[in-house]
């Protein structure tokens, strides 16, 4: 069995790597209890396998992780804890908001179910990502004529620089929405649904397209979207009710 | 209040790991702000990721948090990437807590850890938007403070600091609080500057440079002397006589990046007596302080289940020597909160104290890497730095490691040492070779790293009077090595560029006028010199010729037993004709024993202030009296002449 968990990043912890979110949740793990697995070898890590990685600076209400359990540690579909949770046995629930206790302020578990371990991984298996981000210095009126002109050609044109060459490519065919919705403090707040497949589409790229000049503010992903028998769905929806805690 | 986190948001996307710049750890304080009370900046002139794990630091930050008159906050050096954004942006430097600008804070407090890292401090406080020079500073701006190892030599940040404290800062904090928070009360009126300095400067262990005068003759000095009849001509350190009422840091921080030994830090005992010749933090921190067995327990249980990390380091300046050290080690990683997958970090390993029975210990959890320190390549040269371990004692140590399933380990030297000679020199690629070859035995996969500093004299320790080789010497003997390792594969070389060595050495023992040297180097440019892709050492020699400074005269050349040093004003207790007399000892060849388990040699440290170890076993853990039980006295029959200072090769 695993757990599969939805959690979020948001405020300060946005600009955390994604390398230190995995060691900041094995701490979490630990302090909980919670049975994990572990590597096998020299020196033993924690068996964690998390979705498509955001990148740093980003902040994301959709951000999954799949811990594989020690399957005797699983009784009735309550898990047993060891380690410092030694004697406790939770509900998914309750190890949901245990998670939370243990976890840094701006991180938080939105949902978290136990399953049976196989079929495709979270990462091969998300096909695209919606985002909420507002462009720094961008006007709305120019923005939005922007956004109608590139979702009525057949072409969206981004630069991506690889190493020392400048690499046009077309990813119309990878924004499957766009849209303004209302402003920030920023500027406009740009919702866009992007492809995560051939390779994952940054809404950093749209800014230079749709408002040259101006600057990626704050994005958020709000989901990550898998199809599952044809249908576009979220592999978990929220459970939690959204008591965010204080962010500073 | 002001927080300038907006203006600081939107600069971190453009710069190198963002997460250095949040705060946010676990046991970080950000509901602390008093209007009404005494605020200190706790600043690391270093990056984030150096400056974090720094106990003092952190121990300091929970007593000052304590106080319901006082907080304090964190702050350490941006990275030269967010340092251009900043002054671009005209965005002062901050703090990590709230995000508040250094200049609010009644104290900015430096920890001063090396000496390379002077230039940034200065470049701190001019982020902070305050110049750089203290007699330039107006009434009511911060004090800016500092204390660390560094602070025993306080001449060369002199003209920048304005208070130093010498020694563990425990009790002299609440102290320092409770004089600058009357002239917060006063409402810091033009004049007061002077008068919370003088008052300050009466605190034992308090040292206000602009209360002493400086008088030269010609290049040489002639004396540190106080301006006004109530402050003392010298200062005296400042020492916690039990670590037991100390159980700090109770909430160690967690940071949420990466950052250097990022684990659970204990810190077992404070103080060595080992008496190694060449190593200031020996001399300065006696006399040996344990914290008791059961405190330890208590702190590495209770640490390890609030943090989530799996690894604790028992921190001290020789681990080994810790009485009952295997009892505390296994009683670690037999903690059942941890299910038996917690690693042990011994920092600091003795050769001589560390058995097979420790090894046995520490690879029952996931082994960690292991850091020999032999110092020097020969006995001779051992005996002389009193580094009392024979090369049995390193073998049989290395035995125990290959034997408990280690495949490397890394051997630490120190090269131009006093009298050190070819001989000794390639003596360590022997001893690196040897200890190879008893891996062999074990596994295929042994190797070893070596390395090779160069040896930069301290203040404060018997080697003070000795004249620091030139860069082009210490390169020769780090080729000689590098020479003779070349062919084995398995032996991996790694030593520290001379040039910085050679830095290091104007400001280790400088006077006040490298004041003027560092902050030329600091204007042109030169910040973060200890990372070597900043680190020039032309700006320094410049630097030293627009400042009219010889170099030799401060690095190279070899004090006389008359000479007045630049910190002769400072006390660590140690009696400077003690200091002398080790010295001798030390050409002659003669070792001394350890003191905390053999009888006083009144070196100072003790007698001065009317402490004594506390140390819970009257023997050795490895029995004998440097745990070797080797035969101290004999010496060489004629004592060793050093070389004189302009020739480069041979004695």
């Amino acid at each position: 069995m695993r757990l599969r968990v939805r959690f979020s990043k948001i405020g300060k912890v946005r600009f955390v790597g994604h390398r230190d979110v995995a060691r900041i949740i094995e701490r979490a793990l630990r302090r909980s209890g919670v049975p994990v697995t572990y590597s096998e070898g020299f020196s033993p890590r924690v068996r964690l396998s998390f979705g498509l990685a955001l990148p740093t600076c980003y902040e994301s209400d959709a951000e999954y992780l799949d811990i594989p359990l020690d399957p005797k540690s699983i009784v009735d579909g309550d898990v047993v804890c060891t380690g410092w949770g030694e004697g406790n046995t939770y509900s998914t629930e309750q190890l949901r908001m245990t998670l939370n206790e243990a976890l840094p302020k701006g991180f938080e578990v939105m949902a978290l179910v136990l399953e049976p371990k196989g079929g495709p991984s979270l990462q091969e298996s998300v096909v695209s990502c919606t985002w909420r981000f507002d462009m720094r210095g961008a006007e709305t009126d120019c923005v939005e004529k922007a956004i109608a002109a590139a979702l009525e050609s057949s072409t969206i044109e981004a630069e991506r620089k690889k190493k020392n060459e400048t690499l046009r490519e077309n990813i119309r065919g990878g924004v499957h929405d766009l849209r303004i919705d209302g402003t920030s403090e920023l500027g406009p707040m740009v919702v866009a649904e992007l492809a995560a497949k051939p390779r994952v589409i940054r809404p950093s790229e749209l800014v230079e397209i749709l408002a040259p000049g101006a600057e990626l503010g704050v994005a958020r992903r709000t989901h990550q979207w898998i199809e599952r028998e044809g249908e576009r769905c979220e592999p978990l929806t929220p459970t939690n009710s959204r008591t965010v805690k204080d962010l500073t | 209040m002001t927080s300038l986190w907006p203006r600081l948001e939107p600069l971190l996307p453009r710069v190198e790991k963002p997460a250095r710049y949040i705060g946010c750890e676990d046991g970080a304080r950000t509901n602390i702000y008093k209007p009404e009370a005494t605020s200190w900046l706790l600043t690391y002139p270093d990056t984030y990721e150096i400056g974090l794990p720094n106990q003092g630091l952190q121990i300091l930050y929970e007593i000052l948090n304590e106080r319901p008159d006082a907080f304090a906050e964190r702050s350490y050096a941006p990275w030269t990437d967010l340092e251009a954004e900043m002054r671009r942006a005209r965005l002062p430097l901050f703090s990590v807590d709230t995000h508040r600008p250094a200049a609010e804070f009644d104290i900015i407090a430096f920890n001063l850890s090396a000496e390379l890292v002077y230039t940034n401090v200065l470049n701190c406080i001019d982020l902070a938007g305050l110049r750089v020079r203290a007699s330039e500073r107006d009434d009511s701006d911060s004090l800016i403070g500092a204390g660390g190892h560094c602070a025993y030599n306080p001449e060369p940040l002199a003209d920048f600091i304005d208070f130093f404290v010498m020694g563990d800062g425990e009790e002299v904090i609440a102290e320092i609080t409770d004089v600058v928070g009357e002239w917060r009360q006063s409402g810091k009126p033009s004049g007061s500057r002077d008068t919370v300095l003088h008052a300050m400067a009466r605190i034992p262990g308090v040292y206000v440079p602009s209360m002493y005068n400086v008088v030269y003759d010609g290049p040489k000095l002639v004396s540190v002397e106080p301006r006004h009849s109530d402050i003392p001509p010298t200062i005296q350190k400042r020492t916690v006589a039990d670590l037991a009422d100390w159980p700090y840091p109770r909430n160690q921080l967690v940071p949420l990046t990466e950052v250097v030994h990022d684990r659970l830090n204990v810190e077992v005992f404070r103080g060595c007596t080992r008496g190694c010749r060449f190593c200031q933090a020996g001399m300065i921190t006696r006399p040996v302080r344990e914290r008791p067995a059961s405190q330890i327990r208590e702190m590495v249980s209770k640490g390890l289940e609030r943090t989530g990390y799996d690894e604790v380091s028992l921190t001290s300046l020789s681990t080994a020597d810790f009485s009952g050290i295997e009892q505390v080690v296994a009683d670690t990683i037999d903690e059942p909160g941890t299910c038996g997958r917690v690693s042990i970090a011994l920092p600091s390993l003795r050769v001589d104290a560390f058995t097979v029975g420790v090894a046995a210990q520490v690879s029952r959890a996931r082994r960690t890497g292991l850091t020999f320190a032999p110092e020097a390549g020969s006995w001779r040269m051992r005996q002389i730095i009193n580094k009392l371990i024979t090369e049995d004692d390193l073998y049989g140590a290395v035995r125990s490691a290959y034997s408990q399933g280690w495949h490397r380990m890394k051997l630490y030297f120190l090269t131009g040492l006093p009298s050190e000679m070819d001989d000794d020199t390639l003596g360590i690629a022997d001893l690196a070779q040897n200890c190879v070859e008893i891996g062999a035995e074990y596994t295929k996969k042994a190797s070893v790293t070596v390395s090779l500093g160069g040896f930069v004299p301290k203040p404060h320790t018997p080697f003070q009077w000795f004249g620091q080789n030139e860069p082009e010497e210490l390169q020769r003997k780090v080729d000689l090595v590098r020479n003779k390792v070349r062919r084995n594969k398995r032996i991996q070389l790694k030593w520290h560029a001379p040039d910085a060595t050679t830095a290091e050495g104007i400001t280790s023992r400088g006077d006040r006028r490298i004041g003027r040297v560092i902050e030329h180097v600091w204007r042109r440019g030169g910040v973060f010199q200890e990372w070597s892709e900043h680190f020039d050492l032309s700006l320094w020699q410049e630097a030293m010729n627009a400042s009219g400074l010889s170099l030799d005269w401060y690095v190279h050349r070899h004090r006389e037993e008359n000479e007045v040093l630049p910190w002769d004003h400072i006390h660590a207790g140690l009696h400077k004709d003690f200091l002398w007399q080790d010295w001798q000892d030390a050409l002659a060849g003669y070792g001394l024993e350890d003191c905390r388990w053999t009888p006083c040699y009144d070196c100072g440290a003790c007698t001065e202030y009317g402490i004594e170890h506390v140390v819970a076993s009257p023997a050795p853990p490895n029995g004998g009296s440097q745990g070797t039980g080797q035969d101290l006295t004999t010496g060489h029959l004629v004592p060793v002449e050093l070389r004189p200072r302009a020739s480069i090769g041979g004695t």
